[in-house]
């Protein structure tokens, strides 16, 4: 995507379109302050303006478009701390300079006819039940700049997608959807570049040359071919009684890139990288349920072709391929007035595995959320914890929200790594910030 | 003297009872308010408007669905604004069956997610207003199975003579569920619908008060459009405003699902 057609389309979401019959225009602008909660200093401070818009026409039909234009000035959370080359050129977000980034966020056309309703366009696509840990929440790759701090909503990457939905009334004694997905955007997961503030370190995701030897990373070998390496999705969900389920299959590019790995031998070794994606198919499901105080929630997900990183002497380019069987179980109780209780317990696991494979066989992480509200809502108090019981690391995340008019809320909140620096979570234990933020619609 | 004072007791008090037979009892009170027309379904605006002990007010403004399907009732609201919650959305599938726990779906666009929520928390306050779920759920009708009704007498509100209807929880459970020791209601004797409530916490405290106002034929049906409720203990007030009412324009089977949840209006 050109700047010159970014900004068009910025431009054009901002005055509605002669065509349309009504038209919505919303702007939000958000502040981000992190400060280091051990040494002090500013982490990150970044502004975003999200202009939306959405236009209904006479025909029933709404066109939606969103951006986003991000301001961030502190070196290791800039646009350029970002590999790009994940992203295809049609998502890909353009730098309007070294410190600021205009992102077409969404763009779909929406109708219902009939029996159908069919978005097309970029959009966002979310499977799945499951809060904060993703299992069939993969249709739509994710940006890791922050890690898996920034919410979903920002950070997931909306792919130019063609997605219909069949209603299935009365049909096996409930309501059904069908739904279809075609996916001909290649975008997969944007990952910091070495030496971003959030960087991977972890040996479960990235490869640890040996002393001496230096590191080369090559540009990802993406898929290019806009029909034969498009996504496929499929999803029947539906309400049968009393139970929310769904069956899951998407055909695709795996987000997570392959680390090949090449040593290259000369007055200097190096370990050369080359990124490459391959197709895995995802077969899953998920449920939930009401029983009194109490709601029950799960969903699995097996992925035929996932690859890990493997440190067995002679091991084919530092690689070993397995399956991979993921789910999250998950329980809310609200038996207590303004309270929110959540808990879930996260596992994946190989099915072929060997020792060298850097991660475990059965993976396991909990989660657990505690929210209360208080004065009619406008004071929200909450408390996450993630920890990767394999690992003993984890993140703790509380967090103190106040409504201060109908469009301008602050927060305030902390992120607290802590465990191992290998473990997935302990590997950004140099990264604990107190956040202030602060949002405003208009 | 004593005598004449004893005779003309014995009369006054025969006269209460006499007025006091002649009131309708509690349940045929409930039954009357129940048997309202409320229309096969309907589509409505609603503005709410929440104030503090401090005065700082905020305001929701939703578009509202209810249609019902047999005894069954399903109801859906969207946000409209302001910005910061727009396109939240609130499904409820409510059951007359008493066994069964109603079904509830709630849509926040930051999750982008319709989300499963359970329904027994009918006593929590519904999303900041000074009603609970369970107000909102009933609207104009009384709960049946959940209080022990008696009539108390007669009293006036803004003109209108009422029957004044005291409910009590069946039991303590309930009590605890709906957040009420008690309710007495102010029932309107022509049109059987409710001018004034007054609420009382599970410890017999005052709790709150809520006024049904501005009530007025529309299409033919009875309708409020402005109710007023005070928090005795926070002092927070809410303040609902009904408009655009239609029960006559056909409303899609569509509107009550998940789905529609999700695309929002």
């Amino acid at each position: 995507m050109t700047p010159a057609f970014s900004c068009l389309l910025l431009c054009g979401l901002l005055s509605a379109p002669a065509l349309a019959d009504e038209a919505d225009i919303s702007n939000f602008l958000n502040g981000h302050w992190g400060i280091g909660s051990d040494q002090g200093g500013t982490r990150f401070f970044e502004l975003t303006w999200q202009p939306e818009a959405r236009w209904r026409f006479d025909n029933g039909g709404r066109l939606t478009g969103i951006t986003r234009l991000r301001w961030q000035t502190v070196a290791g959370m800039r646009p350029t701390d970002m590999e790009r080359d994940s992203y295809s050129t049609a998502s890909r977000p353009i730098l309007t300079s070294d410190t600021s980034e205009l992102e077409l966020r969404e763009l779909y056309y929406e109708r219902g006819m009939g029996d159908w309703y069919l978005t097309l366009g970029k959009q966002q696509v979310v499977w799945g039940k499951t809060d904060g840990l993703k299992v069939l929440d993969v249709v739509d790759p994710q940006s890791f700049r922050e890690f898996i701090l920034e919410d979903f909503d920002q950070s997931r990457i909306p792919l130019w997608t063609l997605n219909a939905e069949y209603a299935i009334p009365d049909w096996m004694g409930g309501d059904w959807t069908l739904q279809l997905l075609w996916i001909p955007d290649q975008s997969y997961h944007a990952l910091p570049k070495p030496g971003a503030t959030f960087a991977f370190h972890s040996p479960r995701l990235v490869p640890r040359p040996p002393p001496g030897v230096g590191v080369r990373l090559n540009a990802p070998k993406r898929p290019d071919r806009l029909i034969r390496d498009s996504d496929i999705g499929l999803r029947l969900s539906g309400f049968v009684a009393g139970w929310d389920l769904s069956l899951n299959y998407l055909y695709q590019y795996d987000n997570r890139p392959a680390l090949y790995q090449r040593p290259v031998s000369g007055p200097l070794p190096i370990l050369e990288i080359t990124p490459k994606y391959h197709r895995t198919h995802v077969i899953g499901g998920s449920f939930s349920r009401a029983f009194g105080d109490w709601v029950i929630r799960g969903e699995m997900g097996y992925f035929s072709n996932h690859y890990f990183l493997d440190s067995t002497p002679g091991a084919d380019q530092g690689l070993a391929q397995s399956a991979e069987l993921s789910y999250v179980l998950g329980m809310d109780w609200s038996g207590l007035a303004n309270t929110f209780i959540s808990a879930q317990l996260f596992q994946s696991w190989l099915p072929h595995y060997h020792a060298g494979i850097t991660r475990p066989r059965l993976d396991t992480s909990l989660t657990l959320l505690l929210r209360r509200a208080f004065w009619n809502d406008t004071l929200t108090a909450e408390l996450l914890w993630i920890a990767n019981t394999r690992d003993g690391d984890g993140l703790l995340r509380p967090k103190l929200r106040y409504e201060w008019r109908d469009n301008l809320e602050t927060w305030i909140g902390m992120d607290l790594f802590y465990g191992d620096r290998s473990g997935l979570y302990g590997q950004f234990d140099d990264n604990d910030r107190v956040t202030i933020n602060v949002r405003y619609g208009f | 003297m004593t005598k004449t004072v004893l005779i003309l007791s014995s009369m006054l008090l025969t006269s209460l009872g006499t007025a006091a037979a002649n009131l309708p009892d509690g349940d045929e009170i409930a039954r009357r308010i129940n048997a309202r027309d409320e229309g096969l379904s309907v589509v409505r605006d609603l503005t709410m408007r929440m104030t503090d002990r401090r005065g700082k007010s905020r305001t929701r403004e939703t578009r509202g669905f209810r249609k019902y399907y047999g005894e069954d009732k399903r109801t859906v609201i969207f946000y409209l604004s302001p910005k910061n919650v727009k396109d939240t959305a609130f499904l409820t599938w409510d059951y007359a069956d008493p066994e069964r726990d109603d079904d509830q779906w709630l849509y926040l666009p930051a999750m982008r997610k319709v989300r499963r929520i359970s329904a027994s928390d009918r006593g929590d306050y519904f999303l900041g207003t000074d009603l609970t779920y369970e107000d909102i759920k009933l609207e104009t009708r009384v709960s049946i199975r959940d209080y022990h009704r008696k009539t108390k007498g007669e009293d006036e509100v803004d003109g209108h003579p009422c029957y004044l209807l005291e409910s009590t929880p069946v039991d303590a459970k309930t009590a605890r569920e709906l957040g009420y020791g008690k309710v007495e209601q102010c029932v309107d004797k022509e049109i059987w619908m409710t001018r004034r409530a007054r609420f009382w916490d599970t410890k017999g405290k005052p709790l709150k008060t809520a006024y049904f106002r501005d009530i007025r034929k529309v299409q033919g049906i009875w309708t409020q459009h402005r109710i007023e409720v005070e928090n005795h203990k926070t002092g927070h007030k809410t303040l609902f405003l009904f408009s655009h009412v239609d029960y006559q324009t056909p409303v899609s089977d569509k509107w009550f699902t998940r789905d529609a949840l999700r695309r929002g209006l």
